[in-house]
């Protein structure tokens, strides 16, 4: 084409590049290189580039195709991208209109199987110590899982076929397909919450094998998260055996098939009534010698001389009493004999011992010296009582009564006591008593006074 | 404990109480520890759990219900409708 010498206008040129590019350019085009730039705006749309190693690829996604990624499309990714490419007239800039979007070299699901296990492992939701244990003998389990799907008749089969003993109640819901994950998170959150009435000791959630994107809502965070919120031991069930998902590494147990449900939630039935015979042929077992043994011991007691000669027990203890009190009194005599023996020697020799004589001989000493000593005083004694009695017949020469023995007699008068020595000392009838010398009394009445002197 | 309340007792025991007690009985009866007397009571009391465990597991129906709604909602469900 020559230059006609026309001129655009930018719009004009814009858009005659976008015709030119519409008309020569497939309707779709799949793309691979490396993602960057990328921004994921808030309207929810992204903006990103596509690069090998000598150019780029400016790409957009728009909200509702991002939406339905199953991984998280992030710079340096690898990716295979398919859309149409479109000009952007206002700015005169072609882009890649992407509408699918997977990674190169592993599928879309496998990586975000990745990212997923990488985010909750670093929360820590697999960790062991959160894994609840099993109870021993379940009564009731519930079994979240699609009701038409054969894994509802393979996880009650395998249940059932090893314990009987439980009752199973199912909680119908999807398991594959748009929500599937939130309605089973939701189950496992309503199934918690009236747990008081279900009294559900394990949650069974699961369902048949399939293709990966089949099981894919075991693979979902919201399931994953209400696993581990579940305050019932969850036990997962999903696929075959090589499919591992989200789910299984959340549950507390994982069967790897529904059909291993049974293994791993119920013991064998079988098995416990083997161990109740074998109990049950112990303790038969134990009884028999029990009672075996208990006889023997009877019969060896009874065989014993307590109970062949009852009295010899009492008879042989009498005869110890009696022989053990004669030895004691005779013991006690004998000593006694002893004792009294030592007492009469100990005696004889104190008699014997010198000082006692001597004792003796001080006492007689002191008995003469007693003697004279009583001697010289009553001597004494006699001298002095003649000289008292020569005294005395001398100061009796001196009495005044001494004179009445030579006829003299003393006249008292009665009312006074006074001597009557003086006419005046008595007056007409008084009386008077005469003293004698035998110390006789005459009492006489004053008849008459005669005063000589008054006369002469 | 007299015989008549054990019978009753182990009626309302779940299969984990009853093996249980079950095994704690063997292990005493076996480690020799009680008396002759109490020990043929426990013995008899065995026998007895071992019963109710061999009914639990033959009484079982093999059955399956729904949970998925309580019987309140479902009703006020229908009545919106």
């Amino acid at each position: 084409m020559k230059n006609t010498g026309k001129i655009y206008t930018v719009t004009e040129i814009n858009t005659l590049i976008k015709a030119v590019l519409d008309a020569n350019l497939p309707g779709r085009v799949t793309v691979t290189g490396q993602i960057t730039d990328w921004k994921l705006h808030h309207s929810g749309h992204c903006y990103f580039a596509l690069k090998d190693e000598n150019s780029k690829l400016p790409a957009v996604m728009w909200k509702s195709r991002y939406n339905s990624l199953k991984f998280l499309p992030e710079n340096g990714l690898a990716v295979i991208a398919t859309g149409c490419i479109e000009v952007y007239v206002p700015n005169g800039k072609y882009q890649l209109i992407a509408d699918k979007l997977q990674p190169a070299g592993k599928g879309a699901l496998q990586l975000a199987f990745e990212q997923m296990y990488e985010k909750l492992r670093a929360e820590g939701l697999f960790n062991d110590e959160y894994k609840k244990p099993l109870p021993p003998y379940p009564q009731r389990i519930g079994i979240l899982t699609s009701e038409s799907g054969a894994a509802v008749q393979d996880i009650t089969n395998s249940i059932h076929s090893r314990w009987p003993a439980v009752k199973l109640l199912l909680y119908p819901v999807a398991v594959q397909g748009e929500g599937a994950a939130e309605q089973i998170a939701a189950a496992l959150d309503d199934v918690n919450r009236r747990n008081r009435q279900l009294c559900l000791d394990i949650l069974i959630v699961g369902r048949g094998g399939g293709a990966l994107e089949d099981l894919w809502a075991f693979n979902e965070e919201v399931l994953a998260r209400a696993i581990f919120r579940s305050k019932i031991p969850v036990v997962s069930a999903v696929g075959h055996e090589i499919d591992t998902t989200i789910a299984d590494l959340v549950a507390d147990v994982r069967a790897s098939t529904p059909t291993k449900a049974g293994v791993v939630t119920v013991p064998d039935m079988y098995e416990v009534l083997d161990r109740l015979a074998v109990m049950q042929r112990r303790l038969a077992g134990w009884a028999k010698t029990a009672l075996r043994l208990a006889k023997q011991h009877l019969e060896t007691v009874l065989a014993s001389e307590v109970f062949r000669k009852p009295f010899s027990l009492v008879t042989t203890r009498q005869q110890l009493l009696d022989e053990t009190e004669m030895r004691v009194s005779n013991t006690i005599r004998y000593q006694l004999a002893e004792l009294g023996q030592k007492v009469h020697l100990l005696a004889e020799q104190v008699r014997r011992i010198e000082p006692h004589r001597l004792l003796r001989e001080c006492l007689v000493t002191v008995y003469n010296l007693q003697n004279r000593a009583r001697m010289a005083a009553q001597q004494v004694i006699g001298g002095c009582r003649v000289t008292v009695s020569t005294a005395a017949g001398r100061l009796a020469a001196l009495n005044p009564k001494s004179v009445l023995q030579r006829g003299y007699s003393i006249t008292t008068n009665a009312a006074t006591g006074r001597i009557v020595r003086l006419l005046e000392d008595a007056a007409v009838a008084d009386t008077i008593i005469t003293e004698l010398a035998d110390e006789n009394l005459i009492e006489s009445k004053v008849t008459k006074k005669q005063n000589k002197a008054k006369r002469s | 404990m007299a015989g008549k309340n054990e019978k009753t007792d182990t009626g309302k025991m779940t299969f984990e109480q009853t093996i249980t007690e079950l095994t704690a009985i063997v292990d005493k009866i076996e480690q020799g520890r009680i008396p002759l007397q109490d020990s043929l009571q426990q013995y008899e009391r065995a026998m007895a759990l071992i019963k109710h465990c061999r009914t639990i597991l033959q009484q079982a129906e093999k059955r399956i219900e729904k949970i998925s709604e309580p019987e309140d909602r479902k009703q006020a469900g229908q009545d919106k409708e």
